[in-house]
């Protein structure tokens, strides 16, 4: 009872935040954002001709009417046609949201094992060589440019230039097998590129909690490293763990990697958002943010729900 | 991870499928024909619907053809009728549209009902422009509400194989207009069904239809009911002497298209796409400028590197268009003013911005040192280009834009501030700073030369159209080959938001273009436009020009000969693609 109070109230406070968001993306987008009208005509216009596509686009009704029109869209899914290839936006999100998520996440995933196996090695080893060393990796590979990982990633494993045994780009998927040929250098990328923020960002937090009072007591009481590292330092380091990870599933999922589709020729979510950014697709625009702004309450929802699953004592207040 | 390595496994049939993979630079927007408006969109738009005409496929100066058409149109006396005959028992696809899922046969009337849709304010049209005031009629129906059961007189099916178009004036274009994706034949029965949706879903009669399309690829396959037209080689327009060495005698008699499946790739990133090329994934490039470096060994001629040679055929054209900065003639502070004395002290001021321009710089840093200067706006693709022209236009000269500029009485004090646009990108900006720096080398203060940055080309078009910007940085696309296409850029009644950006009047110009309007390319008309260029020249209306040269590589294994200007996508059919054991003559 207690938790269905608890998501109630917090679905409550997700609609008024999702509300506030689409509200101002949605001023932002009308008062800043690109005019498609000149795009969308053709050489020589009249002046009638011009007023015409600003009618058939929208832009000459009312702010406030376009605004719940597009709060109607949103509740009724109708998200209408993309102004650039027509498509409905619906099919445009169906298509390219699965693809993204299916390029990310072992990136996304690894990344953050991986970055959390580096952080708890060199939290043990805080101020010796194995920490100086990964702290070291860690900032020269924050400090290399993701355009360059790719593009160098690219001539190594996908030309002739290099070993030749990836594709350049393009996602055709059907099995498993053609899965891992199209998602593991995008995948390599993505690690490479998130890893040292990841491993500096975990480690501060292992840090903190292996200099921590019943960490120095285990240690007195003899126990094995193992015990101390994934029995009680990672399990207390869970919270701030849980919370970049939640917060970043959004984010990840919505705007997929968008250099990583961009220079590999995936057609995910991230290419498509920010096709229509730079060209003033607003249905695509008003549907991505909205469904932004929708995950983001979900994730922040589960978000506290985990904090009681992981800290019984957050449950309890 | 390494078990995904090699190639992916293979969901084809037993029979070999013929597949030609294409680099884009751009991705199209919608493939509605009506909206086919880039470059891109008309690339593909050809390829998945007919038009009457398209050009001989080898021919160079181009030359039109009949391509849905049956023959070339009848023409009355006076020029302003044509009637054109349509091949009989052409199809299009199959699709839900159609009764019981069958393609019916493409008749005349959809050919009518095609060009009205442009005169319809529901389509969102962007071909209007080309027929616009130009057939009889036509844009009465439109101003009586585009209701498609009237008639219109200028434009008639006579019968189910037979068109009639009466033109208002003589149009000596036309013909170019009906080789262009805007004038595609759609059926009817799919706009009933897909309405704005044909965008994306295109029904027609070209020689391939859509199995699948996303942000970074189409792929097309073969329209099994094209048309059964055997190629040849004299009727394309082969020349021996520049053609011969291309394997293309190998086609003579076969039918097009003889690739089972096109696959176009949409890749704007230049190293994406040359990594792709060079790792064989796709047959074909433009090659992206920061590669001439490697690809070229030599400039003049221009030569492939010795590495290149012997597994890349390798092709450079001149780009149907030109680059080219406008100088804003209703801008009081640099163009036209009512005041006589205002006027030809701005006219100086321009003539000598005109003079510190450096094109041999611009050429080097920008276009490789390859691209053709031209002075005015007849480019050297077109026959009118005058080699002996007035090449003082296109030479720096700083000490005789000094002189000009003092003539003018124009000091670093009292010159005007001007507004330079351009949407947002490295290179617009580079290309910006350049020309600051040339126009400070005549003591124009750098804080006078502004930058005015658009986030998209539409925003940056809209603010020229306006009139809020000086000085506008544009290129022109040649939409036919044919000289009247560049002329109708400084033509007054063209002015913004028309085509006309430098809103150009010039009373002489205007009336020289309507006495050339009715002309085809001939002795009379090449002297009427060089007098129509050197007017422009004179008046110092734009600094311009010039065109790109550009370079095409294309995998051995396909023989092709690829354009991408007037002809574009036409030549897709064409492609063929070997397999290892087939000799090349």
């Amino acid at each position: 009872m207690k938790e269905i109070s608890f998501i109630t109230r917090r679905l409550l406070y997700g609609i008024v935040l999702v509300v506030g968001v689409t509200f101002i993306s949605f001023l932002l987008m009308v008062y800043f954002g690109p005019d498609k009208t000149f795009e969308l005509i053709g050489k020589n216009p009249t002046s009638q001709q011009i007023a015409e596509v600003r009618q058939s686009l929208g832009y000459d009704r009312p702010f406030l009417l376009r605004y719940v029109d597009y709060l109607f869209e949103l509740g009724t899914l109708d998200l209408g046609l993309s102004d650039t290839s027509g498509e409905p936006v619906e099919s445009v999100l169906a298509r390219s949201l699965p693809i993204s998520i299916a390029l990310v996440v072992p990136g996304f995933i690894l990344g953050n094992l991986l970055g959390l196996g580096f952080a708890l090695f060199a939290a043990w080893n805080r101020g010796r060589w194995p920490d100086k060393l990964i702290m070291g990796a860690s900032v020269m590979g924050m400090s290399i440019s993701f355009l360059v990982i790719i593009i160098v990633l690219q001539v190594f494993l996908c030309t002739p230039y290099g070993l030749n045994i990836f594709p350049v780009r393009g996602w055709q998927v059907h099995d498993f097998s053609s899965y891992l040929h199209y998602v593991s250098v995008p995948t390599l990328a993505l690690v490479l590129v998130t890893l040292g923020y990841n491993t500096r960002f975990y480690r501060a937090v292992m840090v903190e909690e292996i200099a921590r009072d019943h960490i120095r007591t285990l240690r007195a009481f003899g126990a094995s490293s193992f015990e101390i590292l994934f029995r009680h330092v990672l399990k207390n380091s869970l919270i701030p763990v849980l919370t970049r990870v939640m917060f970043s599933v959004p984010f990840v999922l919505i705007s997929g990697s968008l250099l990583l589709e961009s220079f590999f020729g995936i057609p995910g979510i991230g290419l498509v958002t920010f096709n229509a950014i730079t060209s003033g697709d607003q249905p695509i625009l008003k549907a991505v943010v909205g469904l932004t702004g929708v995950l983001f309450v979900m994730a922040l929802t589960l978000n506290d729900l985990l904090y009681g699953v992981v800290d019984p004592r957050v449950e309890s207040s | 991870m390494l078990s995904g390595c090699g190639e992916p496994p293979s969901t084809q049939s037993e029979k070999p499928v013929k597949v030609y993979r294409h680099a884009m630079d751009g991705a199209p927007g919608s493939l509605d024909p009506a909206q086919a408006a880039s470059v891109y969109a008309n690339f593909m738009v050809v390829n998945l619907y007919d038009t009457l005409y398209r050009y001989k496929y080898l021919a160079r100066p181009y030359r039109l053809h009949p391509n849905l058409a049956a023959d070339m149109p009848t023409i009355s006396m006076d020029g302003l009728q044509l009637t054109i005959p349509i091949k009989k028992g052409v199809h299009f696809i199959d699709d839900p549209a159609f009764e019981n899922g069958i393609g019916r046969e493409v008749r005349a009337q959809d050919f009518v009902y095609s060009i009205k849709r442009h005169f319809d304010p529901k389509t969102r049209a962007q071909g209007a422009w080309l027929w616009q005031n130009r057939i009889e009629g036509l844009d009465e129906w439109k101003s009586r509400g585009s209701n498609y059961d009237n008639e219109i007189s200028g434009l008639r099916a006579l019968d189910d194989h037979t068109i009639q178009i009466t033109l208002t004036r003589p149009f000596p274009q036309l013909l170019h207009t009906l080789t262009q994706g805007y004038s595609s034949v759609v059926p009817q029965e799919a706009i009933d069904l897909y309405g704005q949706q044909l965008s994306s879903h295109p029904v027609g009669s070209g020689p391939y239809q859509m199995v699948s399309r996303d942000p970074v690829r189409a792929v097309l396959a073969r329209n099994p009911a094209f048309r059964a037209e055997p190629f040849d080689l004299q009727t394309e327009g082969f020349d021996k002497p520049t053609q011969g060495g291309l394997g293309l005698e190998i086609l003579q008699g076969r039918v097009p298209p003889f690739t089972d499946r096109l696959e176009l790739e949409f890749i704007t990133e230049d190293a994406a796409r040359w990594n792709a090329f060079s790792a064989g994934e796709v047959h074909f490039i433009k090659v992206p400028v920061s590669q001439f470096d490697s690809v070229l060994s030599g400039r003049d001629p221009l030569a492939l590197s010795p590495q290149f040679e012997n597994i890349y055929q390798f092709r450079a054209s001149q780009d149907a268009g030109f680059i080219y900065t406008n100088f804003n003639m209703a801008d009081e502070s640099i163009g036209y003013h009512p005041d006589q004395r205002q006027n030809d002290r701005n006219r100086l001021l321009r003539c000598a911005m005109v003079k510190a321009f450096d094109w041999e710089k611009r050429n080097e840093i920008f276009f490789y040192g390859i691209g053709r200067v031209f002075p005015g706006v007849l480019p050297p693709s077109v026959p009118e280009y005058d080699a002996n022209g007035d090449s003082g236009y296109i030479l720096r000269d700083l000490e005789g834009a000094r002189k000009l500029l003092q003539e003018g009485e124009w000091n670093e004090d009292n010159l005007p501030v001007l507004e330079y646009g351009f949407p947002n990108s490295v290179t617009e900006r580079q290309i910006f700073e350049q020309f600051r720096n040339f126009m400070m080398d005549i003591g124009y203060p750098p804080e006078k030369i502004r930058p005015l940055i658009f986030a998209t080309y539409g925003d940056y078009q809209r603010a020229y159209s306006q009139g809020k910007v000086t000085l506008i940085n544009s290129s022109w696309t040649m939409d036919y080959p044919d000289a009247e296409n560049n002329m109708q850029l400084y033509f007054g009644p063209n002015a913004a938001p028309g085509s006309n950006s430098s809103n150009y009047d010039n009373p002489e110009y205007n009336r020289l273009y309507r006495s050339a309007s009715s002309l085809h390319e001939s002795p009379e008309r090449t002297r009427i436009y060089r007098q129509m260029n050197q007017l422009l020249i004179n008046d110092c209306a734009s600094i311009t020009g010039i065109s790109r040269t550009l370079l095409f590589l294309w995998d051995k294994q396909a023989l092709m000969v690829p354009d991408r200007s007037f002809l574009g996508g036409y030549y897709l059919r064409f492609v063929e693609i070997l397999d290892s054991t087939t000799v090349v003559p």
